[in-house]
């Protein structure tokens, strides 16, 4: 059973390169073995994973993610309309984990303090986070610098709402000893202009708990359309009724107007005065 | 046996008697036999190169930390007195060669012992220690004292040498006088520095790591009358530490929030709280939690140079109004073992510093768009006994908490409290 597959992964490597026309149809003739097929990469496939990766708590959102979940010692960007409002809905399942697990978790710079019994609901342990209050975009590129240098932090959030393409490179290279995942929050205007995290997903929110995430970019072909993940804060669950939970069914299509009590312009007056006289005849 | 002597400080002045002590502080560090003879330092590290993974990994670290201690040259050979005369005649490795023929080669002054003679001698035609030792013992001994056969013996090894070996003092403090005035406080790290490494020297000599240092200067004479004698900080760590890299950039974040008066001349640092700390024990397999700097010292670091409140870690209260349900402290300070029951009523998972008013329109809240109200009220009352001391206000709380969606804001936690002029809506947090 050994030497014909040998021999067979041979033809491939040798063939493959020396003439493109037979890349595109590789499996014609005869199919190839199961162990070279694992091994083979094609260009239209997701990637496998790096190094470690940590579940998304989303199985949906970990299936299109290359190694299936959030990857350590990478960069990977957030990219928001407004801060605070959607990345805690997306990253609340890791950083729960993470912290759960004894990892202490830092924040560098969110945009609002952290509430901690709001986290607990979200199961994050508050003993195992640590909130880096600056403000200018020196600071924060700096702790952010420290943190991902020593790369001994569970997991590090980091809000660099200003930052150059050549600082991302320069805190990419530096990730690679971090054993945690990295995640830049960015705002939504970053997305034109190009990075070097491998991972950049697009987090909007919507109604009925709704949240899309978009992956911009990937290890693995760009994925078409936004991803529909349910995403409940925590706490919400112990009050949440069947009404409550389509928020969008209670939507009245047009808010109720309030009548107009008073006319401020003289024609409208006018206009108003004569129709009303009318009204009775007609 | 193996012996560097350090000869300390620049070669053609004589070193301190302070300057060689502080070497012979630093080398307590890796043997227990660390003797000052005149210029020199010599210590004796055959039993600890074992320790020290080897002579090579011993020889690398030796030079290093002596060359920022300002010691001029290291050398080792099989005695004392010969590599002290190796040090002299600037040769570092006393075992290329057997030791008689590099002795025999070096000029006669690099023995002490030579030196009252060195007249007589250089007229009889000496030149080199081979020379002299080439002499007949009879006459030597006869016509020069008694010292010198007996080093010459001692130098090659043919008669047992004798120290009194330095004793590690209890406590430390250290003193540097700067080669040159310096007027910027960052600067001051580069001397700091080496009185550092004497500090980390002595402290794993004791076994022993520094939770907190001071560092004193003091100006020099020419200062203007206001500056004053000169000034210290003090810098602590959490935990006990000798880490000279880490004690290093802690130090260099405090100095760079320090402005100085006057240029400083001279500098002195002492440990102030020391704490028994033992040394890491060596393992065959490599660890991979320790490759990095360890989360809390960067975090020190960061407290040093951002403030010690821009690091914090939480603290859970048991009160009901969200301002005074969590506490931030700075993360040097020690949380409680366990972690304190908090409410089960949902919370948002980021909070306004200040609750921001809405504007109202058609009797709804508005915050980037008409707010439709989800869930509530949830009615906070509680704080009548609480009293802000500064400013006298009360910290007495009536409010309504609602949970709002807004189409762009998401998902917002907003209360309705009332005022003088009616009720009014308020942004407080964000389920985000």
């Amino acid at each position: 059973m050994q030497p014909p597959l040998v021999r067979e992964s041979h033809s491939v490597a040798l063939v493959g390169p020396t003439s493109p026309s037979q890349n595109a149809e590789p499996t014609i003739g005869q199919p190839l073995p199961a162990c070279v097929e694992a091994a083979l990469w094609h260009g239209d496939q997701l990637g496998g994973a790096v190094a470690e990766v940590l579940g998304s708590g989303f199985p949906s959102f970990d299936a299109v993610l290359p190694g299936g979940g959030w990857p350590c010692g990478v960069l990977t960007e957030v990219l928001v309309s407004q801060f605070s409002i959607v990345e805690l809905r997306l990253l609340s399942p890791v950083l729960a984990k993470l912290t759960q697990a004894g990892r202490t978790v830092v924040l560098v710079g969110p945009a609002l303090a952290p509430h901690p019994p709001g986290l607990r609901h979200d199961g994050v342990d508050e003993r195992f986070l640590v909130w880096v209050d600056v403000d200018t975009p020196r600071d924060r590129l700096w702790a952010t610098e420290q943190l991902v240098k020593a790369g001994s932090a569970g997991a590090i959030v980091a809000w660099l709402p200003l930052v150059r393409a050549e600082q991302i490179r320069r805190l990419q290279v530096l990730a690679a000893h971090c054993k945690g995942p990295v995640f830049l929050c960015r705002p939504e205007s970053a997305a034109r202009d190009s990075s070097a995290a491998p991972l950049r997903v697009l987090a909007r929110i919507q109604t009925d708990w709704q949240i899309t995430v978009e992956v911009l970019k990937r290890k693995g072909p760009p994925l078409e359309g936004p991803l529909q993940l349910l995403s409940i804060p925590g706490g919400l669950n112990t009050i949440m009724t069947p009404r409550l939970r389509y928020p969008s069914r209670l939507v009245p299509q047009v808010f109720p107007q309030e009548p107009a009590h008073a006319v401020d312009s003289v024609v409208a007056a006018a206009s108003v005065r004569k129709r009303s006289a009318a009204e009775p005849q007609s | 046996m193996l012996l560097p002597p350090p000869c300390a400080s620049d070669p053609p002045l004589s070193p301190s008697p302070d300057a060689l002590r502080a070497v012979a502080i630093w080398a307590l560090q890796f043997t227990p036999r660390v003797t000052v003879s005149e210029d020199a330092v010599l210590m004796e590290v055959e039993s600890s190169t074992r320790l020290f993974k080897g002579k090579r990994a011993l020889r690398d670290r030796v030079v290093a930390e002596a060359a920022e201690l300002g010691v001029a040259k290291v050398s080792w050979a099989t005695t004392s007195l010969a590599a002290h005369a190796l040090a002299r005649a600037n040769i570092e490795n006393g075992f290329k060669k057997p030791l008689p023929s590099l002795l025999d080669g070096l000029p006669m002054e690099c023995l002490s012992a030579v030196r009252p003679h060195l007249t007589t001698l250089a007229q009889i035609g000496c030149r080199t220690i081979g020379d002299v030792r080439a002499l007949p013992r009879g006459g030597l001994s006869r016509r020069f004292d008694k010292q010198l056969l007996q080093s010459l013996d001692q130098a090659y090894g043919n008669a047992p040498e004798a120290h009194v070996w330095e004793v590690l003092p209890d406590t430390f403090s250290a003193k540097f006088e700067l080669g040159f005035r310096v007027e910027h406080a960052p600067a001051l790290l580069q001397g700091a520095r080496r009185l550092l490494l004497q500090m980390c020297g002595w402290l794993a000599a004791r076994h022993a790591g520094v939770t907190a240092f001071t560092l004193r200067w003091w100006h020099d004479s020419m200062r203007s009358k206001d500056a004053g004698e000169g000034g210290a900080i003090t810098v602590g760590t959490a935990d006990p530490t000798r880490d000279i890299e880490h004690l290093c950039r802690l130090l260099a974040e405090h100095l760079s929030k320090v402005e100085l008066l006057a240029p400083v001349g001279d500098l002195e640092l002492s440990a102030d709280t020391v704490h028994d700390q033992a040394g890491s024990n060596g393992s065959l397999l490599p660890d991979p939690v320790h490759d990095g700097e360890s989360l809390h010292l960067v975090l020190e670091r960061m407290a040093a140079r951002l403030g010690p409140d821009a690091v914090k870690r939480c603290v859970n209260l048991e009160d009901h109004r969200p301002e005074w349900m969590a506490h931030w402290q700075p993360a040097a300070e020690p949380l409680p073992r366990k972690a304190k029951p908090s409410t089960e009523l949902p919370q948002p998972t980021w909070m306004l510093a200040k609750p921001l008013k809405l504007a109202v329109r058609n009797h709804r809240p508005v915050y980037q768009g008409e707010l439709q109200l989800l869930a509530g009220p949830d009615r906070i009352e509680e704080g009548w006994w609480d009293r802000d001391e500064a400013t006298g206000e009360s910290r007495h709380v009536v409010r309504d908490y609602w949970l709002a969606e807004s189409k762009h804001a998401g998902l917002l936690w907003i209360f309705q409290a009332k005022l003088d002029d009616g009720a009014a809506w308020f942004l407080h947090g964000i389920f985000g």
